[in-house]
């Protein structure tokens, strides 16, 4: 066996818990979580069929953990694991599988499939089998501090700008405040519109609120690649820099994986619990909505929709918050046929959006997302995961249906919001 | 009520109003699984139905079935029923005794030749060729084969006249038997219980004057949609039971907090009935509800299978010796594995890799 290989066989072993061997062992290989995948129902190929992908594993329980599995393993008969193996299974665990969590609603006898998945992908990092990709955005996100490679220069230069639009101060490791604002690389560095849209918000709100030079990066590249010992990296300095700051919240950026990352994963990756609660973005100005504190006017009578960030609707129940939102000003709101828990992925979420070599694959999927939108006909999808809206605007665009606008939902409240104060000149810069 | 006038025209005389027969209908729809939309041509079929002729043997029984059709919650259910039939011929009903009854019996045969139906309660005996009870003069099983021959169907109520019931029971000395066990040539619905539930009897007259029809039938031959669920299936101490909280005597703390009564010999999950939704007594309450665990009246064998008060799967104490044996080595051996690949897990453990930045340098 060579290193590679022991070690892959080794973070399986550590990984295999009560629930890994009860949820193989409960497998009725029914398949019916094809078809809730978008790699199978778009490709009808069977090898991107969900437990499939994790095949590799269930042969590393059957033979270490069962007794008929020790059998065959002592009797010489069951298969080693090889090189070949973990190259092939590579692509079926990173570039076919988006975390999204379809596969464990479907599964008949509640298998957490997402999760075996997410299990799986330890073995890969730790033998050396995760994507290019993946890799170097890891690498960033540990030496860098954040995985695009966006350093705490660029969030001042943005911080700046946004201050000059919005008109008032985007406040900066700010002491003693209630809310940390978390942040996702792709919102410094391309939907920069976010910072001056919270920052009005909150403003009017009367949320006392904060960001922070040390952690005001909430992606977690580490649960992407599935390395706990880096997604444990990154949750630490977000836990140490709202420690610092003494904040009462820390609030999650609109990303999906994100939010999995801070609200679910993050105390058991570092073994103890948070000083503060996690809310997600949504979360907070829904419950501004309810308080009476998010005043907006105006109607918009735009047909449009919400696509479902999988992470933040299916996997961590924000499900009426965003739609109790959109209902504040849209007058013509239509959901897509399958949305909310049983809403379909962008295809480019749990890291295959990072993963170049997915890029085909992952494009031709989108053609679920595509059937989806040309079913209602709308103008505008709203969302709330940069990444989804990244996906969304890519897949369009490929599709020849970039007429269709593709925004942020917190930046798109605050074009309704009601200012108490006459906005700075020069905001339309 | 004239033998030529439909149900209508005689609830019309009775003074029953068209509101109460919808409710009835509703509800038969309902309790016979049928779609809601289904009331409407139960109330149609009804309101024209000519009366069809029943004749209603009692043998080895106690009466408990008729007293359960007649002495019910809600008079109007079976009064609809006991006037949209004609029940031409019935022991403990009938006014009329002696050679004149059984002349009805004999011209509701003559005159409804191959339409009637016959309804049964009680077991047959057929130990000292019928002797064992007789009707004026004639053997129950005579009686059963010369009425059965020209029904258009029958209809077995109760536990004794389904599968044989107390009668049957161990060591059955008038060789009793069930209906079914006699008749092979005719439709027989099953509608046990002891005594069976009143809209169930209801409900399978019901069809079969509306569709002309019997209802769908289970393997036993008990209308599906009354017998289709066990009445653990339908209890709402399920969630107990689904939460291993069981009472362990009747008066003890799980007692008092409506635990699954599963311990002390409930019968629900092997019985088929409709108990737990139908209920009795105008839907008060049903055994269960009561405190008691269910008993198994509606299963064959009802009597023979075992005290009313044992568990369905016995605990190891029951057990031999030696399955008591096996059963502790058979754990044992579990938690050695369990503890084997928890101890294999954390060597696992041990050996963990820490995935660092530095294994991502070459790629």
């Amino acid at each position: 066996m060579s290193e590679s290989v022991d070690r892959a066989v080794n973070a399986m072993k550590e990984q295999i818990d009560a629930p890994i061997a009860s949820y193989f062992s409960s497998c009725v290989h029914c398949g019916i979580c094809a078809d809730a995948c978008l790699f199978y129902t778009e490709t009808g190929d069977p090898q991107y069929t969900p437990i499939h992908k994790l095949d590799l594993m269930k042969r590393v329980w059957e033979r270490e953990y069962t007794f008929a599995g020790r059998i065959k393993k002592w009797l010489g008969l069951s298969r080693n694991i090889t090189e070949n193996d973990l190259t092939k299974w590579e692509t079926l665990v990173y570039d076919s599988c988006t975390l999204c969590g379809r596969c464990s609603l479907y599964c008949p006898v509640g298998n957490d499939i997402v999760t075996m998945v997410r299990k799986m992908r330890e073995a890969m990092a730790a033998s050396g089998h995760a994507p290019e990709g993946l890799q170097q955005a890891s690498k960033r996100a540990i030496e860098i501090g954040s995985p695009m490679g966006v350093t705490l220069k660029t969030l001042e230069a943005q911080i700046k700008h946004a201050e000059k639009e919005a008109g008032m101060e985007v406040p900066l490791d700010k002491q003693g405040v209630d809310y940390l604002m978390l942040l996702s690389s792709a919102e410094i560095a391309q939907f920069n519109e976010i910072i001056p849209a919270v920052t009005r918000i909150f403003h009017e709100a009367g949320v006392s609120w904060t960001l922070s030079s040390e952690a005001f990066e909430g992606t977690n590249s580490g649960i992407q690649i599935g390395s706990s010992d880096i997604a444990a990296e990154l949750i630490q300095r977000i836990v140490d820099g709202a420690q610092k700051l003494k904040v009462k919240y820390v609030i999650s950026p609109e990303c999906g994986h994100a939010y999995t990352a801070l609200r679910w994963e993050g105390p058991n990756l570092i073994g103890k619990p948070y000083p503060f609660e996690v809310v997600h973005i949504i979360e907070l100005l829904d419950q501004l909505r309810t308080q009476g504190k998010l005043k907006l006017e105006g109607k918009d009578e735009t047909r449009q929709t919400f696509h479902d960030p999988c992470q933040m609707v299916r996997r961590g129940g924000v499900m009426e918050q965003p739609r109790n939102l959109m209902n504040m000003v849209a007058t013509d709101f239509v959901e897509m046929t399958e949305h909310s828990l049983m809403g379909w992925c962008c295809g480019g979420g749990g890291g295959v959006s990072a993963n170049e070599r997915a890029e085909p694959l992952r494009r031709k999927v989108f053609s679920k997302k595509r059937e989806q939108l040309e079913e209602i006909g709308v103008e505008r999808i709203v969302t709330a995961c940069s990444n989804c809206r990244n996906m969304l605007e890519e897949g369009l665009e490929d599709n020849n249906m970039d007429e269709i606008e593709v925004v942020g939902l917190s930046e798109w409240l605050a074009e309704y919001l009601v200012t108490s104060s006459p906005r700075a000149a020069g905001d339309d810069s | 009520m004239k033998q030529d006038e439909t149900l209508a025209e005689h609830l019309q005389g009775q003074g029953i109003s068209r509101r109460g027969f919808l409710k009835f209908c509703a509800a038969t729809a309902s309790m016979l699984a049928l779609s809601p939309g289904m009331a409407g041509a139960i109330a149609d079929a009804l309101g024209k139905a000519r009366r069809p002729s029943v004749i209603w043997l009692s043998f080895q029984e106690c009466t408990g079935c008729t007293e359960s059709l007649t002495r019910s919650h809600n008079p109007s259910v079976e009064s609809l029923i006991l006037s949209a039939i004609s029940l031409d011929y019935h022991h403990t009903l009938q006014a009329a005794s002696g050679t004149a009854a059984e002349e009805a019996r004999e011209q509701a045969m003559h005159d409804n030749k191959g339409e009637y139906l016959l309804v049964v309660d009680g077991s047959i005996p057929t130990g000292a060729g019928g002797g064992y009870s007789t009707i004026a003069g004639i053997s129950n099983l005579q009686m059963l084969e010369e009425t059965a021959k020209d029904a258009a169907a029958i209809i077995s109520v109760g536990t004794c006249a389904a599968f044989g019931g107390i009668p049957y029971a161990n060591p059955n000395p008038t060789g009793a038997r069930s209906v079914m066990d006699l008749i092979h040539d005719k439709p027989i619905v099953n509608v046990p219980g002891c005594p069976p539930i009143p809209i169930v009897i209801t409900g399978v007259l019901s069809h079969y004057l509306t569709f002309g029809s019997l209802p769908e039938l289970d393997n036993l031959n008990r209308p599906l949609s009354f017998f289709g669920d066990t009445i653990h299936d339908r209890c709402y101490r399920r969630p107990f039971y689904d939460q291993g909280k069981f009472a362990k005597t009747f008066d003890d703390e799980g007692a008092r907090n409506g635990w699954c009564l599963y311990e002390l010999g409930c019968k629900g999950p092997t019985t088929h009935n409709a108990c737990a939704t139908a209920k009795w007594n105008n839907g008060v309450s049903f055994p269960i509800e009561s405190g008691h665990g269910c008993i198994g009246c509606s299963e064959p064998n009802f009597w023979d299978a075992g005290s009313f008060y044992q568990a369905i799967s016995s605990s190891p104490e029951d057990l031999s010796r030696a399955a008591t044996g096996a059963i502790i080595a058979g754990a044992a051996a579990g938690a050695g594995v369990g503890l084997y690949n928890k101890y294999k897990q954390s060597r696992a453990k041990d050996k963990h890799y820490t995935v660092t930045t530095k294994d991502m340098e070459d790629s």
